[in-house]
């Protein structure tokens, strides 16, 4: 029986939401008054899925991102991550990857890795061997003394990927990280990305406008609508794992594809 | 190949115009009471750089220089940052900075001579004002040149203000940090040698307007020299160190 009791807190662990936001909307003070961005998102994630958010520009997607990584706080409502509210950013729990360009030129690929660790002041040993370990898990091993102008663009944010990884936290938001990428190197990227999530079993909130990226990534799609962003759907993605390119050309791709389509189209 | 070619025509074009500056002058096709030629250059050269006067007035100016561009930097820093980050601040003053930037520097001298007098303060404070505009427009644009997905890195990693400051301002302001220097180094010697020629007592400019007055050609050129070397060194060693830090410059 004791055993059995153990079993069930593991996995009341398991399942405990990675995100669980309740109640959020957003206001903020633009240049004529007061411009609601966000209204009544509620959104559970739970821990090890992969979720993509697509809605139309200037929905707030990239607020409500910013403010599961702490950078923000909400007018009201609750954000939780991993079990605990977020009032400021904590790279322990939540490792954010963005648009392009965001590594440090001045820095080689090694260093931007670790920049997170050294903010931590943590010992250079640990945070080499801890950035090299990432480096290998992005496919960019022996890159590591590379400026970023020495990389290209799906590898600059194969590094982004590292530096978010490098400290281990269960949640890594993505706000549309392959929007710059060519078409090919961005279907590259998502193999990649879906590559490294199988393997570090971590909870993915990605944000992109490009729909075929949604549905051939995702678990699960929150379709947002336009300013204030509310959550019109959430599309179920039972296309099985690993997915492959070839899934794309399927019905069930292209229905899916199709109904999260209609409701962005159709949302007033 | 290419680059030592290259080198090589710089040397030989730089030959030639020494060559020229000796045979031309030696054979009277240029009047060598105008331009003497080079080797009597380098032997008042010699001359004056033993005599204490010479060195006094190196240190003079040096003194002026330094002391100038040690006010200057730093204060036009301090308010070009200031202009940069306070929006109020900012738009208040800037379109008066770009105002008083425009106008030549020169022409407010005798009024520092009537309010600083003609010895080091006034030559400091000329030099200071001929700067600091400079300054504070490149300091802030080093600030603008600060990227806000930087920021907002450094920030998601839990950056303090202090981290952020070291890590992401410093270093993304570096390479207009040190073009500042060396364009603000420019205007800076210029600003203490125009106050020095004006009205000085004292001061490698001083001499050299003397020289010129008193037509003592040699001595002239050999001042010319002396202060042309001093400026290319300084500004030869900044851009050095820019170049170190232009490998990462988008």
């Amino acid at each position: 029986m004791q055993h059995v009791a153990d079993m069930t807190i593991f996995r009341g662990q398991a399942l405990r939401p990675a995100v669980e936001v309740r109640g959020l909307s957003h206001v903020y003070a633009g240049r004529d008054g007061a411009v609601p961005a966000l209204a009544d998102i509620d959104l559970t994630v739970p821990a090890g899925k992969f979720v993509v958010i697509v809605g139309p520009s200037g929905c707030g997607k990239t607020s409500l991102l910013m403010m599961l990584a702490g950078l923000r706080a909400p007018t009201s409502g609750s954000i939780l991550c991993d079990g605990r509210p977020i009032p400021s950013p904590d790279p322990s729990r939540v490792g954010v990857v963005f648009q392009e360009a965001s590594l440090y030129p001045w820095l080689t690929a090694i260093d931007n890795v670790e920049f997170p660790l050294a903010l931590k002041h943590a010992p250079r040993d640990e945070r080499r061997s801890r950035a090299e370990a990432m480096l290998k898990l992005v496919g960019l091993e022996g890159f590591g003394g590379r400026y970023p102008h020495e990389l290209s663009g799906g590898m600059k944010q194969r590094v982004s990927i590292a530096r978010g990884l490098v400290q281990d936290p269960p949640v890594l938001l993505m706000d549309e990280p392959f929007a710059a990428l060519d078409e090919q190197t961005r279907m590259t990227m998502g193999q990649e990305l879906l590559r490294i999530w199988s393997q570090t079993s971590k909870t993915v909130v990605f944000i992109t406008h490009s729909l075929t990226e949604a549905v051939y990534l995702a678990d699960e799609v929150v379709v947002m609508s336009a300013r204030p962003g509310r959550i019109l759907d959430r599309v179920t993605v039972d296309l099985p794992r690993p997915r492959t390119y070839q899934m794309m050309a399927t019905d069930v791709f292209g229905q899916l594809r199709e109904r999260i389509w209609q409701q962005i189209r159709s949302a007033p | 190949m290419r680059g030592s070619i290259l080198i090589l025509t710089r040397i030989a074009l730089l030959a030639a115009v020494l060559l020229a500056w000796q045979v031309l002058p030696a054979s009277g096709i240029v009047n060598p009471v105008l331009l003497p030629p080079l080797s009597e250059v380098l032997r008042a050269l010699g001359d004056i750089l033993q005599r204490a006067s010479v060195h006094q007035a190196i240190a003079v100016t040096s003194a002026e220089v330094i002391v100038a561009f040690l006010i200057a930097v730093p204060l036009g820093g301090a308010l070009g940052v200031l202009s940069a980050e306070n929006e109020y601040f900012g738009a208040i003053f800037r379109p008066m900075l770009f105002y008083v930037f425009s106008i030549p520097k020169s022409i407010f001298l005798p009024l520092f001579i009537l309010a600083f007098g003609i010895g080091f303060p006034q030559k400091v404070a000329y030099a200071t004002f001929s700067t600091v505009f400079i300054v504070i427009m490149s300091a802030s644009a080093a600030v603008e040149s600060v990227k806000a997905e930087h920021l907002l890195v450094a920030q998601s990693y839990g950056a303090t203000r202090a981290q952020i400051l070291r890590r992401v301002y410093v270093p993304s302001m570096m390479p207009i940090l040190l073009e500042t220097l060396r364009i603000s180094m420019i205007f800076n010697f210029t600003g203490v040698m125009i106050a020095e020629m004006y009205a000085s007592r004292a001061g490698i400019g001083r001499l050299i307007a003397d020289w010129g007055e008193n037509f003592e050609m040699p001595q002239l050129f050999a001042g010319v020299i002396l202060l042309a070397v001093a400026a290319i060194a300084f500004n030869e060693a900044v851009r050095a160190l820019e170049a170190r830090c232009s490998t990462w410059r988008t």
